[in-house]
């Protein structure tokens, strides 16, 4: 039946909704890049959602764990035999998502017999100084973006654009220390989640009171982020993983251990101080 | 599901060949082996805090010294460095094969590889490189130490060409200089007093740079300092911290006091 083209496009359009149905619940993920190296920050249950796939490059992913756990191991493969074959100076970030990861992805997405992969995905590579750090996302349709100073991943176009545009507001080049950066992640990410809580609710009510709730949606307050911080954190684990320029020896991941975490942002447990 | 973060296995899936099948020289008319380039001597010994690991400079092809800046004691992780002797083609390539292993698997697995599956991952390779170490064209003798994190202590072995790895109690050496510096260790060790084993830093580095040089004053592959090009051996110590090199500059002040004019 999906012979005729306009049944494949019906098809590719019906694959998009049950697609983004599948992030509606999903954490948002968000990378800074500073002058020490780059943040990555997310949220998990239990399963990791921040890897190190190279010397000088990190991954995350929004979606299901199972095909995250395989586009991971066909970028690290790719990755490592590159290296190994020419030199660890020729595995860019570029590359693998150029001709490794998007057309992969975008392949199963468009394979209308086939599952797609539920997988949204960022790449972050450091480079030797702030200014040469790159940011890579691939969507679930193998579109990709490259981005610089920061890079985000949510479940709408909505949670993305407001992340982006509280990183790019308080995201400062002088920005020196990682406390000083994971405050603004951290921020960035409840803001991304409230976002996207917003549009799952508009999608569910109706039309009418859509344009009520629209109009409150502008304004979400440093308390609401707080709060959602403080409350909504209690059944996840926050993750976050760096990038360190300065590290020593070739790998330059590092994932921030738990006990780190609650020191560098004690404002998240309020009770235990 | 098989064999999870193998990354050599991956190597040979996609066509890569680790040892090309060696003709023997001599047997088809086709005279002499050619000199080959070897790396001579290297040793491993355990002081207080844990291992040093060091290794001449000298690169030798029969009598051509092909090369005085080799550093023969390759890092492999941040908590493993394999000290090599025999040809050094042979085990840049397996430094290489390894130390992409190590990080494949770490990356892939979320978990660092143990000491003994480092261990047993040089082993393998050793294993295929056999008929190339029989034919005489790839013969390595390395030497591996690292700091067991399971058993909180640093660790040393050697292996013989074909692979069999021999844990050493408290020293182990390779290369042609080896059996000038295992008579002295065994002197020092047995009567001079000091075991070596609870020396610390700067004293095991002395003993160090004295059995080089020995070696290379009796062994003729082995070479020695260098004063007027400021080239020295090389010196890596294996603690808890991982590896790290000692600077020239503090092995400069150890072999002009200590080393070369001493008594």
């Amino acid at each position: 039946m999906y012979d005729e083209p306009y049944r494949w496009v019906e098809a590719v359009g019906n694959r998009r909704q049950y697609l983004d149905e599948q992030f509606r619940q999903g954490s948002p993920l968000v990378a800074v890049s500073y002058v020490d190296g780059i943040v990555l920050l997310t949220t998990s249950h239990g399963t990791l959602k921040l890897y190190e796939i190279y010397d000088r490059i990190g991954l995350g992913g929004m979606g299901h764990p199972a095909d995250l756990e395989k586009l991971r191991f066909s970028i690290l493969d790719m990755a490592h035999t590159e290296g190994f074959q020419r030199s660890p100076g020729d595995v860019t970030g570029s590359r693998l998502i150029k001709y490794g990861m998007a057309p992969a992805i975008k392949q199963a997405f468009e394979e209308i017999y086939k599952a797609p992969y539920i997988t949204k995905l960022l790449l972050a590579e450091l480079g030797n100084l702030p200014n040469q750090d790159n940011f890579y996302t691939v969507d679930y349709d193998g579109t990709f973006e490259e981005h610089h100073e920061v890079a985000v991943l949510g479940a709408t176009p909505k949670s993305q654009d407001t992340m982006r545009a509280y990183l790019k507001e308080h995201v400062t080049p002088t920005m020196a220390t990682l406390q000083s950066v994971l405050e603004v992640a951290v921020r960035a990410w409840a803001l991304g989640a409230l976002s996207q809580i917003q549009d799952n609710e508009n999608s569910d009510s109706s039309s009418s009171e859509n344009k009520e709730t629209q109009a409150s949606n502008d304004s979400i307050s440093e308390e609401q982020i707080l709060e959602h911080l403080q409350n909504g954190l209690k059944d996840k684990t926050l993750e976050c993983a760096v990038l360190e320029r300065q590290a020593p020896g070739s790998s330059k991941y590092r994932t921030i251990v738990q006990q780190d975490i609650h020191s560098l942002l004690p404002f998240l447990h309020p009770t235990t101080n | 599901m098989g064999f999870q973060g193998d990354f050599f296995q991956l190597l040979k899936d996609q066509g890569y060949q680790f040892d090309i099948p060696t003709p023997r020289f001599g047997e088809h008319g086709q005279g002499a082996l050619p000199p080959i380039t070897q790396g001579t001597t290297v040793l491993a010994l355990k002081y207080r805090d844990g291992v040093l690991v060091a290794g001449d400079r000298r690169a030798t092809a029969g009598n051509m010294i092909m090369y005085d800046r080799t550093d023969k004691v390759l890092e492999i992780d941040r908590y493993c460095v394999m000290a090599i002797a025999g040809v050094p083609a042979t085990a840049f390539e397996m430094a290489r094969v390894l130390e992409h292993s190590f990080k494949y698997f770490r990356r892939s697995q979320l978990q660092d590889l143990s000491f003994e599956g480092k261990l047993r991952a040089l082993s393998k390779l050793m294993k295929e490189n056999a008929p190339a170490a029989l034919a005489g064209t790839g013969a390595v003798v390395p030497v591996f130490a690292g700091y067991d994190h399971q058993h909180g202590c640093g660790k040393i072995y050697f292996h013989d060409i074909l692979g069999a790895e021999f844990e050493a109690v408290d020293h182990a050496v390779s290369g042609s200089g080896s059996s000038i510096i295992r008579g002295i260790f065994h002197y020092l060790n047995r009567w001079s007093g000091q075991p070596i084993a609870g020396l610390d830093e700067e004293e095991a580095s002395i003993i160090v740079l004295r059995l080089l040089a020995s070696a290379a004053e009796f062994d003729s592959a082995t070479g020695g300092a260098n004063i007027e090009s400021n080239l020295y051996p090389i010196i890596k110590r294996i603690t808890e911290k991982g590896v790290e090199t000692i600077p020239a500059e503090q092995l400069k002040t150890l072999f002009t006091t200590k080393v070369a004019q001493y008594v």
